[in-house]
């Protein structure tokens, strides 16, 4: 016969001001299994907890009832009391009179003492039909996947690498580095941002412990934390990797000009190219969409210039595997299109660029060796007018949130133009100035004293062409008057949007996505590299807009947990899982289609011991199963049920009350 | 409507930076000096619109406001500035150019107030310190209203804020010696 202890806690004065606890406690111990009942001010302090301890050995408890708060706050807690008086920890119970009585029956004490009464009853009821369950262990395969080589991806993979586990890197384009190798200076400190990249480009090329697999897509991913299969596709390059030598004749001799996306389109690359002199690796790729050799069968100068042999037009995508045990998701982030900004003459007018081509412009590597100039006529403009919130915080054009970096690009460029263009003029329009970062509000005010340049408060209604000049009309709100502004150049700081295939890939992942396009995470304060799919991280842009050095902390972050679920051989997990009894199960499948996390697959059974006929039944994966108890509640036969919440169980609880 | 484009420099922010040691560019527009002064809803642009003005280069319609002369140098804008812009020099400064360069606003109290200052230094000059009752007497003959505040002579007079005759200062001589070495500085500096 069971013998139940009950610990019903005042907490403080959350549960004792709303509900009549000793009243309780004595309704309680009226419960014929029921062998001791008890009240304490707050049950999860140490002394709370030796009670519990003392009661279990004293009245030799079978199973213990906590009535207190939700499990979420101190289930664990409760748990290893009872384990440590020597009892399973499965044959806790707890039942939440806080969240579910006290704290939002406050106006109705006596229904609150009632529904409580009711909460613990039932619970009792359950626990009476509690089974000892054991942890289950799940062994793990130790090398992580990063997908996306920008700088979350390489900071993830360099610091996973360096405790030694195995990392997978794949990036989508031919080298890897992202957006950040298109930027030319980073705020606030304004230090080049290749001479900062390009090392750690070089450590992930040389890292022992990193593969990296450029040019490639991730198309799969199989299993559960510990144990993924990721099918990996790997875009004909054309040209074989283990023979080339990067000496660069085939791009030197290549006859077709496509527009160079590197450089935002301001100038030409050949249709065999790397895509700038820093790669990683530096190999080239042919474009198969432009080369002539490719579309019409006719060209082939790069295979005759190359000494190697190492073009071969006939290679073919290849899908490979790799059986990895987490992975970090860092896809970054596009520039939003400014075309709804028709009055804004964009399209129209050659003159107005965006962010992203004044930062190729005044890079020194970029295509006007880093002086800016006026597309229509290759001058060096002098007044320059930059335009903020192009796309954020629009509802009406473009997208609500704002993008957290464009007040610091913005100043940066202004100084940029300062330091290429001495004699030159700039106005900023902006709606707020966001500068919370360390030496953010400094950078600006540099960028508005030191340079000289002059902030405008308001958002330009229109541009207007007059001779071969921009005229930018705003208005001052510091004045109240209208302003325009005669200007040789406009640049628009455009939003930040998530990577157009993030749905795809979060639908490949099985992992959740805002309504912007942006990967969610597993908590906004409190688990903010988590997903809710255990063993998937989020690095960088593709999980919010942000900066480079909260890029890197969070990248950092994820290595930590990658590292944290590699720390052990196995890893342990609530044994509260479904189990199938083949004996009643008809094979119907239906569970398979309820399953939300796959973990459901068939498996073929002899009909009767040793017969040679067999049937399907449903096999449930213990490592995938997260024991949300769908498949049990679809199952027509009864034959699954839920480790923790068997149907004797909820039974139990029903007939209580 | 306001027109901007291409300015090498910005010869009259670099003036009034000159003239009162103060950086105008370091104003972010919060307003608290507006909010501060106690003559601001006096002005027809406030000292925040005034900066803004010298930012742009828009000489004109700063150096035609009446926002300086109103101005009472009582410094409670500069002492809460939250960037330590010295606000009533940059004021003195557009006074000393708007002088300079004849942009005077032409309202009557804005010449009233000048007239006051004229008064007060010459009062000065002569005696070494003010002579109230002259300064009234004169004030109210120059702007031509006789008996302006005059009920409030006899309570002065009683009270001791206002003497008959003039009182002389020990040493008025070198006064009138500082006098004549601000007036050649100011012509060595115009010249």
């Amino acid at each position: 016969m069971a013998r139940v202890g009950v610990f019903v806690c005042f907490c403080g004065a959350n549960i004792a001001d709303f509900v009549d606890v000793p009243a309780v406690v004595e309704e309680v111990k009226k419960i014929r299994e029921v062998k001791y009942a008890v009240y304490y001010k707050y049950m999860c302090s140490d002394p709370g907890q030796q009670i519990i301890k003392d009661a279990i050995a004293q009245y030799r408890l079978t199973s213990v009832v906590v009535a207190a708060c939700s499990p979420r706050m101190h289930e664990k807690t409760f748990r290893r009391a009872v384990s440590e008086a020597g009892l399973n920890p499965y044959l806790l119970e707890i039942a939440n009179i806080r969240e579910h009585s006290s704290w939002v029956h406050q106006k109705n004490k006596k229904a609150a003492t009632e529904k409580a009464g009711d909460l613990i009853r039932m619970a009792v009821a359950k626990s009476i039909a509690n089974e000892q369950l054991h942890e289950i262990s799940v062994p793990v395969t130790k090398r992580a996947l990063v997908i996306g080589g920008g700088i979350a991806g390489i900071q993830a993979a360099l610091d996973i690498a360096d405790a030694h586990i195995p990392v997978v890197l794949v990036e989508r384009s031919p080298s890897i580095g992202g957006r950040m190798a298109q930027l030319d200076e980073t705020f606030p400190t304004l230090d080049c941002s290749q001479c900062i990249l390009t090392p750690k480009m070089v450590d992930v090329a040389s890292h022992p412990y990193i593969e990296l697999i450029p040019y490639s897509e991730v198309i799969g991913l199989e299993g559960y934390v510990g144990n993924y299969k990721a099918k990996i596709k790997k875009k004909a390059s054309y040209v074989n990797f283990s023979l080339c030598t990067g000496c660069g004749a085939c791009t030197q001799k290549c006859p077709v000009k496509v527009p160079n996306e590197f450089n935002m389109g301001i100038d030409k690359r050949k249709a065999i190219y790397t895509p700038f002199p820093q790669a990683v690796p530096n190999k080239p790729v042919i474009d198969a969409e432009h080369c002539n050799m490719l579309l019409k069968g006719k060209c082939g100068i790069c295979s005759k210039v190359c000494e190697k042999g190492a073009i071969d037009y006939t290679m073919k995508d290849e899908v490979i595997e790799r059986e990895i045990g987490a992975v970090v998701v860092a896809t970054g982030y596009d520039l939003w299109d400014p075309k709804p900004y028709e009055e804004y003459g964009v399209g129209r007018f050659k003159d107005v660029i965006t962010s992203l081509e004044f930062e190729r412009m005044v890079s020194a590597s970029g295509p006007t060796g880093g002086l800016p100039i006026r597309p229509s006529d290759g001058k060096v403009p002098k007044t320059v007018v930059f335009i903020k919130c192009i796309g954020s915080r629009d509802e009406a054009k473009g997208i609500e949130y704002c993008s957290k970096i464009c007040c610091m690009y913005t100043a940066k460029h202004a100084i940029l133009l300062h330091h290429k263009v001495h004699d030159s003029r700039a106005y900023v329009f902006y709606m707020d100035v966001r500068a919370a970062g360390k030496g953010y509000e400094e950078f600006v005010k540099r960028a508005q004293v030191e340079t000289g340049t002059t902030y405008l408060r308001g958002r330009v209604s229109k541009i207007y062409k007059m001779g071969d000049k921009l005229m930018v009309r705003g208005e001052d709100a510091q004045l109240g008057q209208v302003v325009e502004i005669e200007a040789d150049m406009v640049v628009l700081a455009t939003a930040i949007i998530p990577y157009k295939t993030n749905p795809a890939l979060a639908r490949l992942l099985g992992i959740s996505y805002d309504k912007y396009g942006y990967l969610s995470e597993a908590h906004p304060k409190l688990r903010p590299v988590e997903t809710a799919k255990a063993g998937i991280f989020l690095a960088g842009c593709t999980q919010a807009p942000k900066d480079i050095p909260d890029t890197v902390a969070q990248a950092s972050a994820c290595a930590a947990k990658v590292c944290g679920i590699f720390s052990g051989d196995a890893l342990k997990k609530d044994p509260m899982i479904s189990v199938v009894n083949p004996d009643y199960c008809s094979g119907c499948q239906n569970c398979v289609q309820v399953c939300p996390y796959q973990a459901i697959t068939t498996e073929e059974i002899p009909i009767t011991r040793g017969s040679k006929e067999t049937r399907t039944v449903a096999k449930i994966n213990e490592g995938v199963c997260q024991g949300c108890g769908s498949c049990a509640a679809v199952c027509r036969s009864m034959a699954i049920s839920l480790k923790g919440f068997t149907d004797s169980q909820i039974i139990n609880e029903i007939v209580s009350i | 409507m306001i027109r901007l484009g291409y300015l090498e420099k910005n010869t009259f922010l670099e003036a009034v930076n000159k003239k009162s040691g103060a950086n105008v560019l370091n104003c972010y527009q919060c307003g608290k000096c507006v909010s501060t002064c106690p003559v601001s809803s006096y002005m027809d642009y406030p000292p925040r619109v005034i900066m803004q003005m010298i930012k742009l280069g828009m000489k004109e319609e700063a150096l035609k406001a009446n926002s300086m002369w109103f101005c009472l140098t009582c410094s409670a804008c500069s002492g809460r500035c939250p960037r330590e812009i010295d606000i009533p020099a940059v004021m003195e400064a557009i006074r000393h150019i708007a002088i300079e360069e004849n942009y005077v606003n032409k309202t009557k109290k804005v010449k009233e107030i000048r007239t006051f200052h004229n008064i007060f230094l010459d009062m000065v000059k002569r005696y070494g310190r003010n002579y109230e009752l002259r300064m009234m007497a004169e004030f109210n003959i120059r702007t031509r209203n006789l008996f302006k505040d005059m009920h409030l002579a006899p309570k002065a007079l009683l009270k001791g804020k206002i003497t008959i005759g003039h009182e002389h200062v020990k040493r008025g001589k070198a006064i009138r010696k500082m006098y004549a070495m601000a007036d050649k500085l100011e012509k060595s500096q115009k010249g």
